[in-house]
């Protein structure tokens, strides 16, 4: 590490390109940080890491038990596919929501969370919320590589119909920065928020809640539109983010190129906005908590 | 030669609030609307430090050493002064970056890399870092299993072996054993000696004494005093000894007027204690017709102590206000140690002194000498006023009116029994002396 002289006014551009050579100087910790988080919550279990599969397993087992075979739920507009199990459709879809709902809600405490090494220990926190971030999304990751699976296991070994691996899994990647980007946005300017206002969290809580229920995870996108309600999915970028999935994942179909556009837009002027905006304040942070 | 760490006037202010509420009203109001109350943490202070200095700060809890701290590590901002430091700067403080569900092997890497260690370096060296935590096969086990010694060990072990330019070191050291402690110093005599500026806070004035060739006195946020080791210990006792006095209910100047108890004085001066007016009725009973406004203990030397030798001549001190015209009255002391019992009782009447016809609001000052042929310990004085004419009734009574120590000196030899009394030994030979076998 080269010497530096921390002054208490430095040039705002400076500081922001300080702060990123910061970040790519300590990939190995955020490395270490996401490990550390996926991990924590399989530690001491016998089958340890096993269970970041079995966990999604379990979960497409239950919501095609439950759905398809109890309730016996099929959608008329699900297009060309009556066959199709709505407990896959709706796994597919909440499965990216929660890497939006944990980060954001995670990034909220992030910086109280970590109060030590706030407060005790000369630490980048910028690294903080893009952990939180990273976490959320790697650990939706293993969810979505299982529904992988799963639906080749249904389409090439025991043969149903209208199942099959599409070609467009390749942009799954594509689509998955983008939303890394979106999160991680929004962690920046959720964890600054968080560390002032403490109450945010749970008001967070409750808006996340109602977002789950406003994008089309449990029911499909066709059903508003055309209606006065075409709003509730036009300014919801989650509404993109599922649907996207969907069509890589299900449907086979590439995601519409301008929504793609504009989302890909509005994710970059988060994170610019969301690091700008942590960095201008982080100094303050260890006095706030 | 250049400076590697340089303060300027930096204070360090919080802004305390009664309830959440008041925080948030001023925020609200932008200004407008004062809620809260500044509370100064630090108080305009200035520092150079060259390469190579290992600085001690001592003060009282609280005196603000871990905020100095922090804000040199530039982990907390100053409200207003400037910071400066040179080259990389590691603090370490007591259990911070150790996470408990971790190997001991995995919180090394983490806290290295959290210190801003490459990862490469980090494995090079970690057959060191083990080697000086020396903790044997528990690296394998999660930190939740180590006693806090061991904890502080890894913590420093993983500091030391970044060679920092400038290491910060809060009280850790103080949870483990002397060899660690020894192993400890010796690490960082090595650093200083490579231009390694260290920066310890202890409460141990020895282990400071060991490292340090400058030291600094904080207390409630100032720099009292800024210079050698020693020079600074000296302040630190005598700010301990006269603030702990200041709570055990002695009027002693506040610390940093310490030298003005050593002014030549003509005769004892009257002194009044505030805190024995605050008594509660319990501690303090009487008619009122006198008061005592203060109890001292003095030593050899007059100079008002907290603490004195075994088989030293100790005087206890009252200074007395009269309310009434009192004709007749005498004034009575007990030491009780600190089991409650009462070891010693002296009185004026005993001594066949008396004070005599006191007029209302005169002053007086009686002194009880005596030798502290007691066991060494805490012991306080109990103190009454009382006139033949009231047999019952004190005139005033103060419990627990002075708090002191005494200490085996040196060279004595201990007091096994609760006191000494003068006792002549005579053997008688040579039919008196018995021999086994």
């Amino acid at each position: 590490m080269s010497a530096s002289a921390s002054k208490a006014k430095q040039g705002s551009f400076g500081g922001v390109s300080n702060a990123l050579s910061t970040i790519y100087g300590r990939r190995w910790l955020i490395g270490y940080f996401v490990q550390r988080e996926l991990s924590k919550s399989y530690r001491g279990s016998f089958l340890g890491f096993a269970w970041a599969f079995l966990g999604p397993l379990v979960m497409i087992s239950l919501y095609t038990l439950v759905f398809s075979k109890i309730v016996g739920l099929r959608f008329r507009e699900f297009e060309g596919n009556p066959q199709l199990n709505y407990g896959l459709y709706i796994y597919c879809g909440a499965t990216p929501f929660a890497a939006f709902s944990e980060s954001l809600t995670r990034s909220t405490n992030t910086i109280r969370r970590n109060a030590t090494l706030v407060q005790k220990m000369i630490f980048p926190t910028e690294i903080l919320p893009l952990t939180t971030a990273f976490t959320a999304m790697a650990d939706k990751l293993f969810g979505l590589g299982v529904l992988t699976v799963v639906l080749g296991f249904l389409a090439y070994v025991l043969r149903w119909d209208g199942y099959a691996l599409h070609w467009t899994l390749v942009l799954l990647p594509v689509l998955v920065v983008l939303q890394l980007i979106f999160i991680t946005g929004l962690s920046y300017i959720f964890s600054v928020i968080g560390a002032y206002l403490p109450d945010v969290k749970e008001t967070l809580r409750s808006f996340v809640r109602a977002m789950f229920f406003l994008t089309p995870i449990i029911w499909p996108i066709s059903r508003v539109e055309g209606t006065k309600f075409e709003w509730v999915v036009a300014y919801n970028p989650m509404a993109y983010v599922v649907e996207a999935y969907r069509d890589l994942i299900i449907n086979g179909k590439v995601p519409d190129l301008t929504d793609t556009v504009w989302f890909a837009l509005l994710s970059v002027v988060l994170l610019v906005l969301g690091f700008m905006l942590f960095h201008r304040v982080k100094k303050q942070f260890a006095d706030l908590i | 030669m250049s400076t590697v760490v340089h303060l300027e006037g930096v204070s360090k202010s919080y802004r305390m609030y009664n309830r959440p509420l008041d925080r948030l009203q001023e925020a609200l109001s932008f200004g407008r609307i004062k809620r809260g109350r500044d509370f100064w943490a630090l108080k305009d202070i200035s520092l150079e430090l060259e390469p190579g200095t290992t600085l001690g700060v001592m003060g009282r809890n609280g005196a603000g050493k871990s905020t100095l701290l922090q804000v040199i590590s530039g982990v907390l901002q100053p409200t207003s002064g400037t910071v400066e430091t040179v080259g990389q700067v590691v603090l370490l403080q007591i259990g911070a970056g150790v996470n408990p569900d971790f190997t001991g092997r995995e919180n090394v890497m983490l806290n290295g890399l959290m210190l801003g260690i490459p990862r490469d370096k980090l494995l090079d060296r970690f057959a060191e870092i083990e080697a000086f935590a020396d903790i044997g096969e528990f690296m394998d086990q999660p930190v939740k299993t180590y006693s806090s010694g061991m904890r502080a060990r890894l913590g420093f072990a993983v500091a030391v072996n970044v060679e920092p330019d400038i290491l910060i070191v809060d009280e850790t050291l103080s949870v483990g054993d002397a060899i660690f402690k020894a192993m400890g110093i010796q690490k960082m005599l090595e650093l200083r000696d490579r231009g390694t500026t260290i920066l310890f806070v202890s409460h141990g004035t020895g282990m400071i004494k060991n490292l340090c060739n400058q030291a600094m006195l904080l207390h409630r946020g100032e720099m009292l005093y800024h210079g050698g080791t020693a020079e600074t210990l000296d302040r630190y006792q005598a700010l301990l000894s006269s603030t702990e006095a200041q709570r055990s209910g002695r009027p002693v100047d506040t610390g940093y007027e310490i030298e003005a108890q050593d002014d030549e004085l003509d005769g004892p001066i009257f002194k009044e204690n505030p805190e024995l007016e605050e008594r509660v009725p319990g501690l303090r009973h009487g008619t009122g017709e006198a008061r005592i406004m203060s109890v001292e203990i003095l030593d050899e030397n007059e100079r008002s102590v907290r603490m004195v030798d075994s088989l030293s001549s100790v005087t206890a001190r009252v200074h007395l206000q009269y309310a009434e015209d009192v004709k007749k009255s005498h004034v009575e002391i007990t030491l009780r140690n600190k089991a409650g019992l009462d070891v010693f009782s002296a009185s004026t009447n005993a001594e066949n002194v008396s004070l005599d016809g006191m007029r209302k609001g005169e002053r007086a000052i009686v002194d009880f000498n005596f030798e502290a042929w007691l066991q060494p310990g805490q012991y306080s004085v109990t103190t009454a006023v009382s006139s033949p004419k009231t047999k019952n009734l004190y005139l005033d009574w103060v419990d627990v009116a002075a708090v002191f120590k005494i200490e085996r000196a040196k060279g004595q030899p201990a007091i096994p029994g609760l006191v000494r009394l003068p006792t002549r030994a005579t053997v008688h030979g040579p039919g008196g002396v018995h021999r086994d076998g």
